[in-house]
Protein backbone atom coordinates (compact mmCIF):
# COMPACT_ATOMS: atom_id res chain seq x y z
CA UNK A 1 0.00 0.00 0.00
CA UNK A 2 1.70 3.44 -0.91
CA UNK A 3 -1.21 5.69 0.80
CA UNK A 4 -3.15 5.11 4.10
CA UNK A 5 -5.51 7.65 5.55
CA UNK A 6 -7.40 6.25 8.27
CA UNK A 7 -9.93 7.97 10.65
CA UNK A 8 -9.46 11.25 9.12
CA UNK A 9 -11.64 13.64 10.92
CA UNK A 10 -11.34 17.69 10.32
CA UNK A 11 -14.40 20.27 11.65
CA UNK A 12 -14.32 24.17 11.29
CA UNK A 13 -16.46 25.28 14.74
CA UNK A 14 -19.55 23.50 14.99
CA UNK A 15 -18.97 21.82 11.20
CA UNK A 16 -18.15 18.85 11.41
CA UNK A 17 -16.10 18.78 7.39
CA UNK A 18 -14.27 14.76 7.36
CA UNK A 19 -15.62 12.32 9.90
CA UNK A 20 -13.47 9.66 10.15
CA UNK A 21 -12.50 8.80 6.57
CA UNK A 22 -10.23 5.95 5.82
CA UNK A 23 -9.01 5.35 2.01
CA UNK A 24 -6.15 2.98 1.23
CA UNK A 25 -4.19 3.30 -2.36
CA UNK A 26 -2.07 0.80 -4.02
CA UNK A 27 1.06 1.60 -6.22
CA UNK A 28 0.20 1.98 -10.02
CA UNK A 29 -3.88 2.04 -9.34
CA UNK A 30 -6.38 5.45 -10.18
CA UNK A 31 -8.53 6.27 -7.46
CA UNK A 32 -11.60 8.13 -7.83
CA UNK A 33 -12.88 10.60 -4.99
CA UNK A 34 -16.44 10.65 -5.85
CA UNK A 35 -19.48 13.33 -3.75
CA UNK A 36 -21.56 16.15 -3.89
CA UNK A 37 -20.54 19.46 -3.59
CA UNK A 38 -19.25 20.09 0.22
CA UNK A 39 -18.97 16.85 0.84
CA UNK A 40 -15.59 17.23 2.15
CA UNK A 41 -13.84 16.24 -1.42
CA UNK A 42 -11.21 19.03 -1.71
CA UNK A 43 -10.69 19.11 2.38
CA UNK A 44 -9.65 15.35 2.38
CA UNK A 45 -7.12 16.08 -0.62
CA UNK A 46 -5.42 19.38 1.41
CA UNK A 47 -5.31 16.69 4.41
CA UNK A 48 -3.42 14.45 1.74
CA UNK A 49 -1.69 17.22 0.36
CA UNK A 50 -0.48 18.26 3.95
CA UNK A 51 -2.16 21.59 3.26
CA UNK A 52 -4.17 21.75 6.37
CA UNK A 53 -4.16 19.64 9.55
CA UNK A 54 -6.64 16.80 10.47
CA UNK A 55 -8.14 17.00 14.01
CA UNK A 56 -7.39 13.62 14.39
CA UNK A 57 -6.42 10.05 12.33
CA UNK A 58 -3.16 9.29 10.52
CA UNK A 59 -2.09 9.44 6.55
CA UNK A 60 0.84 7.30 6.20
CA UNK A 61 3.19 7.20 2.62
CA UNK A 62 4.99 4.48 1.96
CA UNK A 63 7.90 6.05 -0.10
CA UNK A 64 11.22 7.44 0.43
CA UNK A 65 11.50 9.62 -2.35
CA UNK A 66 12.27 13.55 -1.78
CA UNK A 67 8.59 13.87 -2.44
CA UNK A 68 6.57 11.55 -1.47
CA UNK A 69 2.80 13.30 -2.62
CA UNK A 70 1.90 15.94 -5.50
CA UNK A 71 -0.83 17.69 -6.61
CA UNK A 72 -3.12 19.99 -7.82
CA UNK A 73 -5.69 21.11 -5.76
CA UNK A 74 -8.35 22.88 -7.53
CA UNK A 75 -7.16 24.79 -10.63
CA UNK A 76 -3.88 24.57 -11.47
CA UNK A 77 -1.98 28.03 -9.85
CA UNK A 78 1.13 29.26 -11.83
CA UNK A 79 2.93 32.62 -11.25
CA UNK A 80 1.50 34.31 -14.48
CA UNK A 81 4.35 36.29 -15.19
CA UNK A 82 6.99 33.70 -15.51
CA UNK A 83 7.19 31.54 -18.80
CA UNK A 84 6.37 27.70 -18.55
CA UNK A 85 9.86 27.43 -18.38
CA UNK A 86 10.20 30.01 -15.43
CA UNK A 87 7.38 28.58 -13.25
CA UNK A 88 8.85 25.17 -13.59
CA UNK A 89 12.65 26.90 -12.52
CA UNK A 90 11.25 28.45 -9.48
CA UNK A 91 9.32 25.12 -8.36
CA UNK A 92 12.48 23.34 -8.99
CA UNK A 93 14.69 25.35 -7.42
CA UNK A 94 12.44 25.25 -4.18
CA UNK A 95 12.91 21.63 -4.07
CA UNK A 96 16.65 21.55 -4.61
CA UNK A 97 16.45 20.35 -8.64
CA UNK A 98 18.44 22.13 -11.33
CA UNK A 99 16.11 22.75 -14.47
CA UNK A 100 18.57 21.88 -16.91
CA UNK A 101 17.43 21.33 -20.93
CA UNK A 102 16.96 18.17 -20.45
CA UNK A 103 14.87 18.40 -17.55
CA UNK A 104 12.90 21.13 -18.71
CA UNK A 105 11.72 19.17 -22.03
CA UNK A 106 11.13 15.65 -20.70
CA UNK A 107 8.98 17.45 -18.01
CA UNK A 108 7.03 19.15 -20.89
CA UNK A 109 6.89 16.53 -23.25
CA UNK A 110 5.56 13.64 -20.23
CA UNK A 111 2.48 16.48 -20.10
CA UNK A 112 2.36 17.24 -23.56
CA UNK A 113 3.41 21.04 -23.95
CA UNK A 114 5.45 22.20 -26.39
CA UNK A 115 8.90 23.79 -25.51
CA UNK A 116 9.01 25.92 -27.97
CA UNK A 117 6.38 28.63 -26.19
CA UNK A 118 7.77 31.05 -23.93
CA UNK A 119 5.17 33.55 -24.11
CA UNK A 120 4.14 34.21 -20.20
CA UNK A 121 1.95 31.46 -18.97
CA UNK A 122 -1.21 34.01 -18.05
CA UNK A 123 -2.03 33.40 -21.99
CA UNK A 124 -2.50 29.62 -21.59
CA UNK A 125 -5.53 28.41 -21.69
CA UNK A 126 -6.73 26.11 -18.92
CA UNK A 127 -5.76 23.18 -20.28
CA UNK A 128 -2.20 23.72 -20.88
CA UNK A 129 -2.57 25.26 -17.24
CA UNK A 130 -3.30 21.83 -16.34
CA UNK A 131 -1.01 20.21 -17.72
CA UNK A 132 1.58 22.50 -16.44
CA UNK A 133 0.74 22.10 -13.39
CA UNK A 134 0.35 18.05 -13.62
CA UNK A 135 4.29 18.79 -14.81
CA UNK A 136 5.06 20.93 -11.83
CA UNK A 137 3.37 18.12 -9.56
CA UNK A 138 5.78 15.73 -11.01
CA UNK A 139 8.67 17.15 -10.54
CA UNK A 140 10.90 14.95 -8.05
CA UNK A 141 9.25 11.83 -9.65
CA UNK A 142 6.34 11.46 -6.75
CA UNK A 143 4.90 8.07 -6.07
CA UNK A 144 1.69 9.86 -5.62
CA UNK A 145 -0.45 12.38 -7.52
CA UNK A 146 -3.76 13.68 -6.04
CA UNK A 147 -6.00 15.58 -8.68
CA UNK A 148 -8.98 17.68 -7.44
CA UNK A 149 -11.35 18.61 -10.05
CA UNK A 150 -9.16 18.30 -13.44
CA UNK A 151 -11.17 18.34 -15.98
CA UNK A 152 -13.46 20.90 -14.65
CA UNK A 153 -13.46 23.92 -17.02
CA UNK A 154 -11.91 21.95 -19.67
CA UNK A 155 -13.09 21.38 -23.27
CA UNK A 156 -14.38 17.73 -24.23
CA UNK A 157 -10.93 17.34 -26.03
CA UNK A 158 -9.03 18.51 -23.00
CA UNK A 159 -10.51 16.32 -20.86
CA UNK A 160 -9.67 13.70 -23.67
CA UNK A 161 -5.86 14.64 -23.76
CA UNK A 162 -5.82 14.72 -19.51
CA UNK A 163 -7.90 11.53 -19.72
CA UNK A 164 -5.36 9.73 -21.73
CA UNK A 165 -2.47 11.22 -19.32
CA UNK A 166 -3.28 10.25 -16.61
CA UNK A 167 -4.31 6.68 -17.52
CA UNK A 168 -0.41 6.63 -18.99
CA UNK A 169 1.52 7.81 -16.14
CA UNK A 170 -0.74 5.47 -14.02
CA UNK A 171 0.20 2.35 -16.50
CA UNK A 172 3.70 3.41 -17.42
CA UNK A 173 4.92 5.04 -14.76
CA UNK A 174 3.21 3.07 -11.64
CA UNK A 175 1.90 6.38 -10.05
CA UNK A 176 -0.96 6.29 -7.70
CA UNK A 177 -3.25 8.86 -8.94
CA UNK A 178 -6.11 9.78 -6.43
CA UNK A 179 -8.95 12.03 -8.74
CA UNK A 180 -11.95 13.81 -7.63
CA UNK A 181 -14.82 14.95 -10.46
CA UNK A 182 -18.50 16.15 -10.73
CA UNK A 183 -18.34 14.33 -13.77
CA UNK A 184 -19.39 10.47 -13.19
CA UNK A 185 -18.38 9.20 -16.75
CA UNK A 186 -15.01 10.53 -16.28
CA UNK A 187 -14.05 8.78 -13.52
CA UNK A 188 -15.78 5.68 -14.55
CA UNK A 189 -13.82 5.42 -17.00
CA UNK A 190 -10.95 6.37 -15.15
CA UNK A 191 -10.82 4.84 -11.70
CA UNK A 192 -10.06 1.44 -10.67
CA UNK A 193 -11.87 2.08 -7.48
CA UNK A 194 -14.34 4.40 -5.96
CA UNK A 195 -14.76 6.18 -2.86
CA UNK A 196 -17.98 8.12 -2.62
CA UNK A 197 -17.84 11.00 0.18
CA UNK A 198 -21.15 11.84 1.15
CA UNK A 199 -21.59 14.80 4.01
CA UNK A 200 -17.87 14.65 5.33
CA UNK A 201 -18.57 10.59 5.45
CA UNK A 202 -17.27 7.78 2.87
CA UNK A 203 -20.68 5.62 2.56
CA UNK A 204 -19.37 3.46 -0.62
CA UNK A 205 -16.17 2.43 -2.06
CA UNK A 206 -15.45 -0.50 -4.32
CA UNK A 207 -14.27 -0.60 -8.34
CA UNK A 208 -15.88 1.51 -10.06
CA UNK A 209 -17.71 -0.06 -12.88
CA UNK A 210 -19.67 -2.25 -10.02
CA UNK A 211 -20.54 0.60 -8.03
CA UNK A 212 -21.73 2.92 -10.60
CA UNK A 213 -23.71 -0.17 -11.82
CA UNK A 214 -25.58 -0.29 -8.31
CA UNK A 215 -26.30 3.17 -8.92
CA UNK A 216 -28.27 2.90 -12.28
CA UNK A 217 -31.71 3.08 -12.03
CA UNK A 218 -32.64 4.30 -15.63
CA UNK A 219 -31.76 3.46 -19.33
CA UNK A 220 -31.61 6.20 -21.93
CA UNK A 221 -32.71 3.76 -25.41
CA UNK A 222 -32.05 5.89 -28.86
CA UNK A 223 -33.84 4.69 -31.71
CA UNK A 224 -36.13 5.47 -34.56
CA UNK A 225 -40.08 5.85 -34.01
CA UNK A 226 -39.94 4.53 -30.24
CA UNK A 227 -42.68 6.59 -29.66
CA UNK A 228 -44.52 3.94 -31.58
CA UNK A 229 -43.26 0.84 -29.60
CA UNK A 230 -45.86 -0.99 -27.62
CA UNK A 231 -43.49 -2.46 -24.98
CA UNK A 232 -42.00 1.07 -23.94
CA UNK A 233 -45.45 2.37 -23.66
CA UNK A 234 -46.52 -0.55 -21.66
CA UNK A 235 -43.39 0.21 -18.93
CA UNK A 236 -44.32 4.02 -19.03
CA UNK A 237 -41.20 4.97 -20.90
CA UNK A 238 -40.33 8.69 -21.34
CA UNK A 239 -39.96 9.75 -24.78
CA UNK A 240 -37.54 12.77 -25.39
CA UNK A 241 -36.34 13.58 -28.65
CA UNK A 242 -35.56 10.56 -30.24
CA UNK A 243 -35.29 8.87 -27.01
CA UNK A 244 -36.73 6.99 -24.32
CA UNK A 245 -35.99 6.61 -20.71
CA UNK A 246 -36.90 3.45 -18.88
CA UNK A 247 -36.93 1.99 -15.40
CA UNK A 248 -36.76 -1.39 -15.74
CA UNK A 249 -39.03 -2.77 -12.28
CA UNK A 250 -40.74 -6.18 -13.65
CA UNK A 251 -38.38 -6.99 -16.52
CA UNK A 252 -34.76 -6.37 -16.79
CA UNK A 253 -33.06 -3.74 -19.45
CA UNK A 254 -31.78 -7.15 -21.48
CA UNK A 255 -35.38 -8.19 -21.73
CA UNK A 256 -36.62 -4.76 -22.85
CA UNK A 257 -33.73 -4.74 -25.46
CA UNK A 258 -34.69 -7.98 -26.54
CA UNK A 259 -38.64 -7.70 -27.42
CA UNK A 260 -37.96 -4.17 -28.77
CA UNK A 261 -35.85 -6.09 -31.55
CA UNK A 262 -38.78 -8.30 -31.24
CA UNK A 263 -41.09 -5.60 -31.79
CA UNK A 264 -39.08 -4.85 -35.55
CA UNK A 265 -37.70 -1.36 -33.42
CA UNK A 266 -34.25 -0.09 -34.70
CA UNK A 267 -32.43 0.38 -31.30
CA UNK A 268 -29.42 2.08 -32.15
CA UNK A 269 -27.56 3.05 -28.36
CA UNK A 270 -28.65 1.85 -24.96
CA UNK A 271 -26.88 4.07 -22.42
CA UNK A 272 -27.32 3.49 -18.65
CA UNK A 273 -28.27 6.75 -16.59
CA UNK A 274 -26.36 6.83 -12.91
CA UNK A 275 -28.22 7.72 -9.97
CA UNK A 276 -26.45 10.78 -8.97
CA UNK A 277 -28.56 10.89 -5.98
CA UNK A 278 -28.44 6.81 -5.13
CA UNK A 279 -25.03 6.88 -5.64
CA UNK A 280 -24.47 10.05 -3.34
CA UNK A 281 -26.43 9.21 -0.63
CA UNK A 282 -29.11 11.52 -1.47
CA UNK A 283 -26.77 14.86 -0.78
CA UNK A 284 -27.33 17.96 -2.40
CA UNK A 285 -26.04 17.45 -6.10
CA UNK B 1 17.10 27.95 2.28
CA UNK B 2 19.45 29.00 -0.28
CA UNK B 3 17.68 27.74 -2.94
CA UNK B 4 13.90 29.19 -1.54
CA UNK B 5 15.77 32.65 -1.62
CA UNK B 6 17.27 32.60 -5.06
CA UNK B 7 13.72 31.71 -6.14
CA UNK B 8 12.11 34.56 -4.22
CA UNK B 9 14.81 36.89 -6.00
CA UNK B 10 14.21 35.51 -9.52
CA UNK B 11 10.35 36.16 -8.79
CA UNK B 12 10.93 39.75 -7.72
CA UNK B 13 13.16 40.29 -10.93
CA UNK B 14 10.58 38.92 -13.13
CA UNK B 15 7.81 40.84 -11.09
CA UNK B 16 6.78 44.38 -13.08
CA UNK B 17 5.72 45.75 -9.42
CA UNK B 18 9.50 45.82 -8.90
CA UNK B 19 10.18 48.09 -11.87
CA UNK B 20 7.43 50.42 -10.22
CA UNK B 21 8.75 50.38 -6.66
CA UNK B 22 12.01 51.34 -8.63
CA UNK B 23 10.23 54.17 -10.67
CA UNK B 24 8.24 55.76 -7.43
CA UNK B 25 11.14 55.99 -5.20
CA UNK B 26 13.48 57.43 -8.17
CA UNK B 27 9.68 59.78 -9.18
CA UNK B 28 9.98 61.08 -6.02
CA UNK B 29 13.70 61.34 -5.95
CA UNK B 30 13.20 63.64 -8.75
CA UNK B 31 10.82 65.88 -7.53
CA UNK B 32 12.44 66.86 -4.78
CA UNK B 33 15.41 67.89 -6.74
CA UNK B 34 12.85 69.58 -9.35
CA UNK B 35 11.54 71.05 -6.68
CA UNK B 36 14.82 72.34 -5.19
CA UNK B 37 16.14 73.64 -8.51
CA UNK B 38 13.12 75.87 -9.05
CA UNK B 39 12.06 76.99 -5.32
CA UNK B 40 14.94 75.96 -3.15
CA UNK B 41 16.77 79.50 -3.19
CA UNK B 42 13.06 80.60 -2.14
CA UNK B 43 13.46 77.90 0.72
CA UNK B 44 16.66 79.26 1.92
CA UNK B 45 15.64 82.49 1.97
CA UNK B 46 12.80 81.67 3.88
CA UNK B 47 14.56 79.30 6.53
CA UNK B 48 17.44 81.69 7.08
CA UNK B 49 15.36 85.28 6.86
CA UNK B 50 15.89 86.70 10.44
CA UNK B 51 19.39 85.33 10.13
CA UNK B 52 20.53 87.28 7.29
CA UNK B 53 20.42 90.48 9.85
CA UNK B 54 22.81 89.50 12.05
CA UNK B 55 24.99 87.35 9.71
CA UNK B 56 26.84 87.56 6.24
CA UNK B 57 26.49 84.29 4.72
CA UNK B 58 29.16 82.87 2.16
CA UNK B 59 28.88 80.55 -0.92
CA UNK B 60 25.68 78.79 -2.00
CA UNK B 61 23.83 77.18 0.73
CA UNK B 62 21.44 75.93 -2.02
CA UNK B 63 23.47 72.64 -2.73
CA UNK B 64 24.20 68.86 -3.15
CA UNK B 65 24.29 68.12 0.71
CA UNK B 66 21.01 69.89 1.35
CA UNK B 67 18.82 68.43 -1.69
CA UNK B 68 20.26 64.87 -0.28
CA UNK B 69 19.08 66.05 2.97
CA UNK B 70 15.67 66.58 1.87
CA UNK B 71 15.46 63.68 -0.15
CA UNK B 72 16.48 61.71 3.11
CA UNK B 73 13.64 63.28 4.88
CA UNK B 74 11.06 60.55 2.58
CA UNK B 75 12.20 58.21 4.84
CA UNK B 76 9.80 59.69 7.07
CA UNK B 77 6.44 58.46 5.12
CA UNK B 78 7.05 57.90 1.10
CA UNK B 79 9.86 55.54 0.91
CA UNK B 80 8.90 53.24 4.40
CA UNK B 81 4.82 53.33 2.46
CA UNK B 82 5.93 52.05 -0.98
CA UNK B 83 8.33 49.64 0.73
CA UNK B 84 5.11 48.57 2.91
CA UNK B 85 3.51 48.15 -0.30
CA UNK B 86 5.42 46.74 -2.32
CA UNK B 87 6.72 43.77 0.13
CA UNK B 88 3.73 43.39 1.28
CA UNK B 89 2.89 42.46 -1.87
CA UNK B 90 5.45 39.46 -1.76
CA UNK B 91 3.05 37.39 -0.09
CA UNK B 92 -0.37 38.74 -0.69
CA UNK B 93 0.09 37.99 -4.28
CA UNK B 94 0.85 34.74 -3.16
CA UNK B 95 -2.30 34.71 -1.16
CA UNK B 96 -4.31 35.71 -4.11
CA UNK B 97 -2.86 33.87 -6.85
CA UNK B 98 -2.72 30.70 -4.86
CA UNK B 99 0.53 29.71 -5.88
CA UNK B 100 1.59 29.99 -2.18
CA UNK B 101 -0.42 26.87 -2.43
CA UNK B 102 1.49 25.46 -4.82
CA UNK B 103 4.62 26.15 -3.34
CA UNK B 104 3.96 24.49 -0.24
CA UNK B 105 2.76 21.05 -2.61
CA UNK B 106 6.42 20.74 -3.16
CA UNK B 107 8.64 19.58 -0.61
CA UNK B 108 9.52 22.83 1.04
CA UNK B 109 8.89 23.39 4.89
CA UNK B 110 6.54 26.36 6.06
CA UNK B 111 9.11 27.71 8.24
CA UNK B 112 11.97 27.89 5.23
CA UNK B 113 9.29 29.19 3.49
CA UNK B 114 8.43 32.49 5.31
CA UNK B 115 11.90 33.45 6.78
CA UNK B 116 12.93 33.18 2.86
CA UNK B 117 10.31 35.58 2.38
CA UNK B 118 11.23 37.37 5.31
CA UNK B 119 15.70 37.46 4.49
CA UNK B 120 14.57 38.67 0.69
CA UNK B 121 12.83 41.60 2.40
CA UNK B 122 14.81 42.68 4.42
CA UNK B 123 17.68 42.84 1.25
CA UNK B 124 15.37 44.25 -1.19
CA UNK B 125 14.84 47.37 1.59
CA UNK B 126 18.66 47.25 1.77
CA UNK B 127 18.81 47.58 -2.27
CA UNK B 128 16.34 50.00 -2.29
CA UNK B 129 17.82 52.17 0.47
CA UNK B 130 21.28 51.86 -1.38
CA UNK B 131 19.65 52.94 -4.49
CA UNK B 132 18.03 55.95 -3.43
CA UNK B 133 21.28 56.88 -1.24
CA UNK B 134 23.39 56.40 -4.32
CA UNK B 135 21.54 57.97 -7.10
CA UNK B 136 20.83 60.96 -4.39
CA UNK B 137 24.07 61.54 -3.77
CA UNK B 138 24.83 61.46 -7.32
CA UNK B 139 22.30 63.28 -8.95
CA UNK B 140 22.57 66.12 -6.23
CA UNK B 141 26.25 66.50 -6.32
CA UNK B 142 26.27 66.33 -10.08
CA UNK B 143 23.73 69.25 -10.37
CA UNK B 144 23.94 70.89 -7.32
CA UNK B 145 27.86 70.67 -6.38
CA UNK B 146 29.10 70.47 -2.71
CA UNK B 147 28.60 72.98 0.23
CA UNK B 148 28.31 73.27 3.83
CA UNK B 149 25.14 71.76 5.02
CA UNK B 150 22.19 73.41 6.60
CA UNK B 151 19.50 71.76 8.55
CA UNK B 152 16.84 73.08 10.95
CA UNK B 153 16.42 70.65 14.03
CA UNK B 154 15.69 72.39 17.55
CA UNK B 155 17.47 75.57 15.77
CA UNK B 156 19.66 76.15 12.86
CA UNK B 157 22.71 73.91 12.51
CA UNK B 158 25.43 73.98 9.83
CA UNK B 159 28.02 71.70 9.12
CA UNK B 160 30.92 72.01 6.54
CA UNK B 161 30.76 70.11 3.38
CA UNK B 162 33.16 67.02 4.32
CA UNK B 163 31.57 66.49 7.68
CA UNK B 164 28.02 66.59 6.29
CA UNK B 165 28.81 63.63 3.87
CA UNK B 166 29.62 61.60 6.36
CA UNK B 167 26.35 62.51 8.94
CA UNK B 168 24.36 61.93 5.59
CA UNK B 169 26.02 58.62 5.12
CA UNK B 170 25.43 58.02 8.41
CA UNK B 171 21.62 58.73 8.23
CA UNK B 172 21.03 56.87 5.45
CA UNK B 173 22.22 53.59 6.90
CA UNK B 174 20.58 54.30 10.74
CA UNK B 175 17.58 55.12 7.99
CA UNK B 176 18.01 51.50 6.70
CA UNK B 177 17.61 50.41 10.12
CA UNK B 178 14.06 52.01 10.34
CA UNK B 179 13.10 50.76 6.77
CA UNK B 180 13.74 47.20 7.74
CA UNK B 181 11.41 47.39 10.47
CA UNK B 182 8.55 48.68 8.11
CA UNK B 183 9.32 46.16 5.91
CA UNK B 184 8.88 43.39 8.52
CA UNK B 185 5.69 44.86 9.96
CA UNK B 186 3.71 45.03 6.57
CA UNK B 187 5.18 41.31 6.04
CA UNK B 188 4.04 40.04 8.79
CA UNK B 189 0.48 41.96 8.14
CA UNK B 190 0.30 40.00 5.13
CA UNK B 191 1.11 37.05 6.79
CA UNK B 192 -2.39 38.32 9.01
CA UNK B 193 -4.30 39.58 6.54
CA UNK B 194 -3.71 37.72 3.70
CA UNK B 195 -5.89 40.37 1.57
CA UNK B 196 -3.13 42.99 -0.23
CA UNK B 197 -5.69 45.82 -0.07
CA UNK B 198 -6.70 45.18 3.44
CA UNK B 199 -2.45 44.65 3.98
CA UNK B 200 -1.79 48.19 2.63
CA UNK B 201 -4.63 49.84 4.42
CA UNK B 202 -3.45 48.48 7.89
CA UNK B 203 0.26 49.30 6.62
CA UNK B 204 -0.30 52.86 5.92
CA UNK B 205 -2.31 53.57 9.13
CA UNK B 206 0.47 51.86 10.98
CA UNK B 207 2.60 54.12 9.38
CA UNK B 208 0.52 57.49 10.02
CA UNK B 209 0.16 56.43 13.39
CA UNK B 210 3.64 55.45 13.48
CA UNK B 211 5.05 58.87 12.88
CA UNK B 212 2.03 60.66 15.09
CA UNK B 213 3.12 58.72 18.21
CA UNK B 214 6.57 60.10 17.60
CA UNK B 215 5.77 63.80 18.60
CA UNK B 216 3.40 62.51 21.11
CA UNK B 217 4.81 62.65 24.90
CA UNK B 218 3.56 59.81 26.64
CA UNK B 219 4.32 61.02 30.05
CA UNK B 220 6.12 57.89 30.82
CA UNK B 221 9.83 57.70 30.39
CA UNK B 222 9.43 53.76 29.58
CA UNK B 223 7.23 54.73 26.96
CA UNK B 224 8.85 57.32 25.51
CA UNK B 225 12.31 55.54 25.10
CA UNK B 226 11.01 52.20 24.51
CA UNK B 227 8.33 52.36 22.07
CA UNK B 228 8.41 51.17 18.93
CA UNK B 229 7.21 54.51 17.12
CA UNK B 230 9.93 56.38 19.48
CA UNK B 231 13.09 54.74 17.83
CA UNK B 232 12.05 55.06 13.82
CA UNK B 233 13.96 58.68 13.79
CA UNK B 234 16.97 57.96 15.16
CA UNK B 235 19.03 59.17 11.56
CA UNK B 236 17.57 62.17 12.47
CA UNK B 237 19.84 62.42 15.23
CA UNK B 238 23.21 62.53 12.90
CA UNK B 239 22.07 66.10 11.91
CA UNK B 240 22.59 67.54 15.71
CA UNK B 241 25.46 69.44 16.33
CA UNK B 242 26.86 66.94 18.91
CA UNK B 243 25.65 63.50 17.66
CA UNK B 244 24.35 61.35 20.29
CA UNK B 245 25.58 58.49 18.99
CA UNK B 246 24.58 56.14 22.38
CA UNK B 247 20.99 57.31 21.89
CA UNK B 248 21.49 56.17 18.12
CA UNK B 249 22.90 52.96 19.34
CA UNK B 250 20.58 52.23 21.82
CA UNK B 251 17.48 53.27 19.06
CA UNK B 252 18.75 51.07 16.76
CA UNK B 253 19.01 47.93 19.08
CA UNK B 254 15.55 48.16 20.34
CA UNK B 255 14.35 48.43 17.20
CA UNK B 256 16.28 45.59 15.75
CA UNK B 257 14.69 43.94 18.65
CA UNK B 258 11.44 44.58 17.50
CA UNK B 259 11.53 43.98 13.95
CA UNK B 260 12.97 40.16 15.35
CA UNK B 261 10.21 40.05 17.29
CA UNK B 262 7.67 41.07 14.62
CA UNK B 263 9.11 38.59 11.99
CA UNK B 264 9.10 35.93 14.57
CA UNK B 265 4.99 36.57 15.51
CA UNK B 266 4.76 36.50 11.40
CA UNK B 267 6.72 33.03 11.80
CA UNK B 268 4.85 31.55 14.02
CA UNK B 269 1.24 32.65 12.73
CA UNK B 270 1.95 31.18 9.27
CA UNK B 271 3.67 28.41 10.88
CA UNK B 272 0.59 27.16 12.67
CA UNK B 273 -2.01 28.35 10.25
CA UNK B 274 -2.96 26.15 7.61
CA UNK B 275 -2.78 26.84 4.21
CA UNK B 276 -6.49 27.76 3.48
CA UNK B 277 -6.76 30.59 0.85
Amino acid sequence: MILEARNISKSYGSLEVLKNVTIECHKGKIYGLIGANGAGKTTLFRILLGLIKQDCGSIEIDSQGIKPIGGIVEKPALYGYLSAFGNLKVFAQIQGLKLTKELYSQSMQQVGLSTKRTDVVKNYSLGMKQRLGLAIALLNNPECIVLDEPFSGLDPMGIIALHELIKKLSSQKQITIIISSHIVKELTDLCDTLYVLNEGEIIKKGPSAELLNASVTTYKIVGNNLEMSEVLQSINAIFSNKSAFVSPKTMSITEILQKLIEEGQEVTACIPQTDLKALFGGGKI
Amino acid sequence: MISLIRSEIYKIRKQSKTLYALAAILIIEGFVIVSAYYQGTGIIDLLLANLKDSFEFKGNLLNGNLIIYLILNSLWFHIPLILMIIISGFLTSEYKDRTLETVLLQPVSKLNFILSKYIVSIVFTLLIVLLLAVSTFFVSYWIFGRGDLVVYLDGLNFFESDEAFYRLIYAFISGANSMIFFSVVSLTLAVILKDATKTWIVSAIFLICSNLLLKIDFQNEFLNELFFSKLTDSWQYFFYYKIPYSTIYFKNFMLFGYTLITMIIGIIIFKRRDIQL
